[in-house]
């Protein structure tokens, strides 16, 4: 038999009360530390809900002068946050590839925009800006010199940080042949993908910016895609030119881009500023 | 038979029943879990993977949200669809904070997992864990002796405890032996959400990339619901049985034959 019989042991009565009255000593101190904590971590949100009126305020108040501050609870979650994204950079792969589907595997895709889809009129005249290359010129594509690439097709799934997702048939040309055919200046590690056409809930122009690293923009499954299944994209899923990026989350496959700049240093990154994640690896 | 408080002018018999890394990662596991729980109701809001098509009064597509509505409506309360994702979740329409916290915790659970199996190995306590060739028949005894409990004690019959000669009776077992590995289930569902392209593998082990989700989710049921019987059976098997796994050893030798909890 694996289990041992129990074997009873003498002890002293006092030692043991003694340990005994330790050991709930620091359970109650573990109690109360976590309910600090727990306090301390609380979305405002969530905070307002469960204590409502002044008491929440002389709670925060208590909490922020030990140390438990708002500000102090925001660098410690965005530390967290930063050590979520170190480790899916160390996750990626450059020679990994994801998961291929059929053509016939394909599923619904909800055409999430941060606001509206650009209106049709913003794509007459529509260029893509290429800054921060080594021949220190700025480039402007029209969509024939686009088209000049070789065509590229894949059925990935989109992954949205809200938790659906869905496969898609995406046709356009790899970001890497557009690296290769303009390469950015040297030291540059980032590119930063803006859409300068694209619109708020309200419909106001609001641009979208993210930021990719090189590696995933070398990535051999990173577009820049032209098609979703197999016609020329809708407006509603990022005309005339979007990235797919599958190792990204869905919120980095910027749609309806006009504006890409090489980097050394980290670019700015829409959901980025409103509390999400950075790198957003898959 | 009560648990006996060890007097201080004298010497008592013990037996160490839990490395103190157990009983710590134990402990821990309860805010863990809660913490864990609540931001990932709040994640799971914004993207229901337990769909239907819209209900025509209330306009909700999920589950969630229709138990939500009829609780509310029990008990007449505002949230309406909103309940479920407000009582047991941070609430609705704060993915971001969610999702930073449920990483954060996720991260102290996996390490809370590691230092739990350290502590089963160091204290020997992984032994008393494992499944035997008995447990069939055991649990059946065990089982009706609980279904005998209250109507035994309304009648004032006796209704002995069946003896248990191991430190755990087999439901007791079945339990503690199945919980570790939910919670390993529930980390590598996690995993397979959180990196499907890197961990492709890991996506394919779950079948898709929702099959990891519907297991994330079952996990998370298995692991909440197993708390309610773990409590009240710890409540109704006695203070000495909480206190080991506060203070490592206990006072009830085996030859008092009883066990719960």
């Amino acid at each position: 038999m694996i289990e041992k019989p129990e074997i009873p042991e003498a002890a002293s009565g006092h030692a043991i009360a003694q340990q005994s009255r330790r050991d709930f000593l620091a359970f109650a101190a573990g109690i109360l530390a976590t309910a600090a904590g727990a306090w301390w971590l609380l979305p405002d949100k969530t905070k307002a809900r469960l204590l409502p009126g002044a008491a929440r305020d002389r709670l925060d108040t208590l909490a922020a002068r030990v140390g438990l501050s708002g500000r102090n609870r925001e660098l410690f979650l965005d530390r967290a946050l930063t050590f979520d994204d170190d480790v899916a950079e160390a996750l990626f792969s450059q020679d990994r590839r994801v998961r291929t589907y059929a053509r016939s595997e394909t599923t619904p895709l909800k055409p999430n925009y941060h606001g509206q889809a650009p209106l049709p009129e913003s794509l007459a005249g529509w260029t893509l800006t290429l800054d921060g290359l080594a021949s220190g010129r700025t480039e402007r594509l029209d969509a024939s010199a686009l088209a000049r690439f070789p065509k590229r097709e894949q059925v990935t799934r989109l992954v949205c940080v809200e938790g659906w997702s869905a496969v898609a048939w995406w046709g356009g040309i790899a970001f890497a042949d557009l690296l290769r055919a303009f390469p950015p200046a040297p030291g540059a590690r980032w590119a930063a993908l803006r859409s300068q056409i694209s619109r708020d809930p309200a419909g106001r122009p609001e641009p979208y910016f993210v930021s990719i690293d090189l590696p995933t923009a070398h990535h051999a499954q990173t577009l820049l895609a032209t098609e979703l299944s197999g016609r020329p994209l809708p407006l509603a899923h990022g005309a005339p030119l979007r990235l797919v990026a599958p190792v990204k989350l869905g919120l980095k496959n910027i749609k309806a881009i006009t504006h890409i700049a090489y980097q050394a240093q980290e670019p700015a990154d829409y959901w980025n500023l409103r509390g999400y994640s950075k790198y957003d690896g898959l | 038979m009560a648990p006996k408080s060890p007097r201080p002018d004298r010497t008592v018999l013990i037996v160490r029943k839990h490395h103190w890394l157990v009983r710590w990662t134990h402990w821990l596991n309860v805010p863990l879990l809660f913490g864990l729980i609540a931001t990932g109701l709040a994640i799971y809001w914004a993207a229901p993977v337990f769909k239907h098509a819209p209900d025509p009064v209330t306009g909700s597509r999920d589950y969630l949200a229709d138990l939500g509505f009829a609780i509310a409506r029990l008990t007449g309360d505002p949230s309406g669809g909103r309940w479920v994702y407000e009582h047991f979740g941070l609430g609705t329409g704060q993915l971001a904070g969610a999702l930073r916290l449920h990483w954060l915790l996720a991260y102290f659970f996996m390490l809370n997992g590691v230092l739990y199996a350290i502590g089963l190995m160091k204290g020997g306590g992984w032994r008393a864990l494992v499944p035997r060739p008995s447990d069939g028949a055991e649990a059946l005894r065990m089982i009706r002796y609980y279904l005998g409990v209250i109507p035994h004690a309304i009648s004032r019959k006796p209704w002995p405890h069946p003896v248990v000669r191991s430190k755990y009776n087999a439901l007791q077992r079945g339990a503690y032996f199945t919980m570790p590995l939910v919670g390993a289930l529930v980390v590598l569902s996690g995993w397979a959400m959180h990196k499907p392209s890197q961990l492709g593998w890991l996506e394919r082990l779950f079948v898709s990339y929702d099959g990891a989700r519907i297991v994330h989710f079952a996990c998370m049921l298995v692991l909440g619901s197993f708390v309610v019987p773990h409590v009240i059976l710890v409540v109704a098997d006695g203070f000495d049985t909480f206190r080991s796994m506060l203070t490592g050893w206990s006072t009830r030798l085996k030859s008092d034959d009883r066990e719960g909890a």
